[in-house]
């Protein structure tokens, strides 16, 4: 596998300004030292709850934001010392899809003139790009004549689905994908899911997939990283992770997503309390707030994100902590033939 | 035993400039004390339409709604405006997805409880205020006699949304309406408001109407399910039957949307194409452009609601569906 990104303890913190002077009266802690690197032909998730950083991870990793301290290196090259034409470049191979389509979209471009834009910025298929935006339409599941309409003509699948196609146009590496199907109705969002993952197959695409929904994730990733207060927590090849999730934090957030199976409703492990002010985070573990586990050396030290077998965690005691009840035999429920064969029908009519 | 709320062929449409469009159209239900009802369904498809219809919220115009909508016996539609505001917040109640736009940013919320509670009960500003921090303990709010003189925006989503509850159940209403009340939130917060509502639920008796895209949310807590598709209601049944046996083709379709935690799954069954809007109704069964067991039949007439099993209705010609 090839390295095509590698993070390395980056750090974002924002100035939090008061009264007419803009006197800084201090500082969100947005990111904390992340690191992580993304391979070729993989998909990295950022998961966590609203305040965690992952979007913030997801800029910096773009230069939409110029980080605090610590690096970013996409395909062996230190972004922060590119500007001008080679940044201009890089953005061909570093790309991105926002959540809402809608708010990304220039209303008053029709989506030829959208995916013109970037073919023409990068010299990408000279003399042919009509010929290559309707190419571009029908990989992402459109057709050649949607190029002549405004995005609001379109419904919100229809609208992400350009989203991508303009992320396509550049013959990107990497697609930071941030939210892309949270604000898509549920038929809509498998649709765009597998969208996804098909072309990640066909083109060798890697993505940072950006969510709070741990199923999805669960659908799509390769390796996982879970984020709480600005700082991993837990990082691990998916199966791992959901087969033996390690943190506490981790272990709340699987187990509070609702199970659409009426037969598991179950007694879970219901954090207290909410997500601490970013601007003052606790001392040591940033977790031990909500923790039901913490002790007295989470206070005092906090615990560095190690482990061996490319599964690390940041916590003191994960070792003696074990996965609620709840979470175990995630694998077990009985398949339902039934089911199973009429659900058949829909993906047969939507390859 | 009488039902507490009977709503019969429900129609709620809105006139735009082509036309009359039916964003609610002949829907049929009934729910008992105690129960809660999961209406589920993606956008668009008339499930908020539906509980603004039953809570009297509908603007007219160019909102008109016909039917019948039997809260204890008395038609809600029938009633003058003063004998549903005599109802709203008293007897019959809601809350909705985003507590930050439904609280007043300008009073504390312990004087907006207090209000609801004022407005509906004689009793002293001293009693009120006693019953509002009571509440406020009773959803879980840390503190509540400080929190009682707390603004909105000094508190986090989950607490607002704890709020909202406390005003909506502050005079154990008969039926509660929640539009996606969790939707908004970060699903460990989720988790604390759908334990609250069950164990609410529990405590008062009341009866509640769960409006949620979510079916993860509707297994949790549903006891009876409709699942509601361009204005229609396509299947309708118990929590358990619903997801062991679904009968409509829509809802099978969302059930293999959704990816699962528990379950191996290679490609996601998306529905493919997308919901009919007014600009592009649909002939016969509104689902069939999208179904992949569609006949004939199903291109010419619309279907009709019937029992499928005992207790267990689906709107769908084919219904039973052959599997084998």
């Amino acid at each position: 596998m090839t390295t095509l990104l590698r993070v390395d303890s980056l750090v974002k913190h924002f100035a939090i300004r008061r009264g007419m002077f803009g006197r800084t009266s201090g500082h969100v802690h947005a990111v904390d030292g992340v690191s992580f690197d993304v391979d070729a032909g993989e998909t990295l998730a950022l998961v966590g709850e609203s305040g965690c950083g992952k979007s913030t991870t997801g800029r910096l990793v773009l230069r939409l934001l110029e980080p605090t301290s610590g690096s970013v290196h996409f395909q062996g090259r230190d972004l922060a010392s590119l500007d001008g034409d080679a940044l201009r470049k890089l953005r061909g191979a570093l790309t991105v899809i926002f959540q809402d389509p809608f708010a990304s979209l220039n209303p008053r471009m029709t989506v030829a003139q959208t995916l013109d834009e970037p073919l023409a910025l990068h010299g990408l298929a000279e003399g042919r790009r009509r010929e290559r935006v309707a190419e571009i339409l029908r990989l992402v599941g459109l057709a050649p004549e949607h190029a002549r309409r405004y995005p609001h003509e379109f419904s919100g699948g229809q609208r992400q689905r350009v989203g991508i196609a303009r992320a396509l146009a550049v013959e990107p590496r990497l697609i930071v994908c941030d939210e892309p199907v949270s604000a898509l109705d549920v038929s809509i969002q498998a649709q765009v899911v597998n969208l996804l993952r098909d072309l990640q197959s066909q083109f060798g695409l890697s993505y940072i997939f950006i969510a709070h929904d741990l199923a999805v994730v669960k659908f799509i990733a390769t390796r996982v990283a879970v984020m709480y207060l600005g700082q991993i927590v837990e990082f691990a090849g998916k199966e791992a992770l959901f087969a033996a999730p390690r943190h506490p934090y981790t272990h709340a957030l699987l187990s509070a997503i609702p199970v659409p199976d009426p037969g598991r409703r179950r007694g879970r492990a219901i954090l207290e309390g909410d997500v601490p002010n970013p601007a003052a985070p606790p001392s040591g573990c940033r977790f031990r707030t909500r923790c039901p586990h913490a002790r007295a050396l989470c206070s005092e030290e906090t615990p560095p994100l190690a482990g061996e077998d490319g599964h690390a965690v940041a916590c003191h005691f994960w070792r003696e902590i074990a996965p609620p009840a709840a979470l175990a035999g995630t694998a077990t429920t009985p398949r339902n033939r039934r089911l199973e064969a009429l659900q058949a029908a829909f993906r047969a009519a939507s390859a | 035993m009488t039902a507490l709320l009977d709503v019969r062929d429900l129609r709620t449409t809105f006139a735009t400039d082509d036309g009359e469009f039916a964003a609610v159209d002949g829907v049929s239900f009934t729910l008992e004390a105690g129960r809660t009802l999961g209406l589920v369904g993606e956008s668009g498809c008339g499930k908020s339409v539906t509980s603004l219809s039953i809570m009297g919220l509908v603007a007219k115009p160019p909102g008109r709604v016909e039917g019948q909508i039997l809260f204890d016996g008395a038609d809600l539609l029938r009633m003058s405006v003063g004998e549903l505001r005599e109802l709203r917040g008293n007897r019959l109640s809601m809350i909705f997805q985003e507590p930050m736009t439904s609280l007043n940013p300008a009073f504390t919320i312990g004087e907006q409880i207090n209000e609801a509670i004022l407005r509906h009960r004689r009793t002293s500003r001293a009693e009120a205020r006693a019953l509002t921090i009571a509440m406020l303990e009773r959803v879980r709010i840390p503190s509540p006699a400080q929190r009682y003189d707390d603004y909105p925006h000094r508190l986090s989503g989950g607490m607002r949304q704890r709020v909202m509850i406390a005003m909506a159940l502050a005079l154990s209403p008969r039926l509660l309406i929640a539009d996606e009340p969790t939707t908004a939130l970060d699903v460990t917060i989720q988790a604390q408001i759908l334990e609250l509502m069950r164990m609410l639920r529990e405590e008062m008796d009341t009866a509640i109407i769960l409006i949620t895209h979510d079916l993860g949310v509707i297994a949790e807590v549903a006891d009876d399910v409709a699942v509601m598709y361009a204005g229609r209601i396509v299947e309708r049944a118990p929590v358990h039957a619903l997801f062991a046996q679904p009968q409509h083709p829509y809802t099978i379709g969302l059930l293999g949307s959704i990816p699962q935690l528990h379950l191996q799954q290679a490609r996601l069954a998306a529905i493919e194409g997308q919901v009919p809007t007014a600009m592009s109704p649909v002939r016969g069964c509104r689902f069939h452009p999208r179904c992949p067991f569609a006949v004939d039949q199903c291109r010419e007439a619309s279907p009709p609601l019937a029992d499928v099993a005992p207790d267990h209705a689906a709107a769908c010609w084919r219904a039973p569906l052959p599997w084998q």
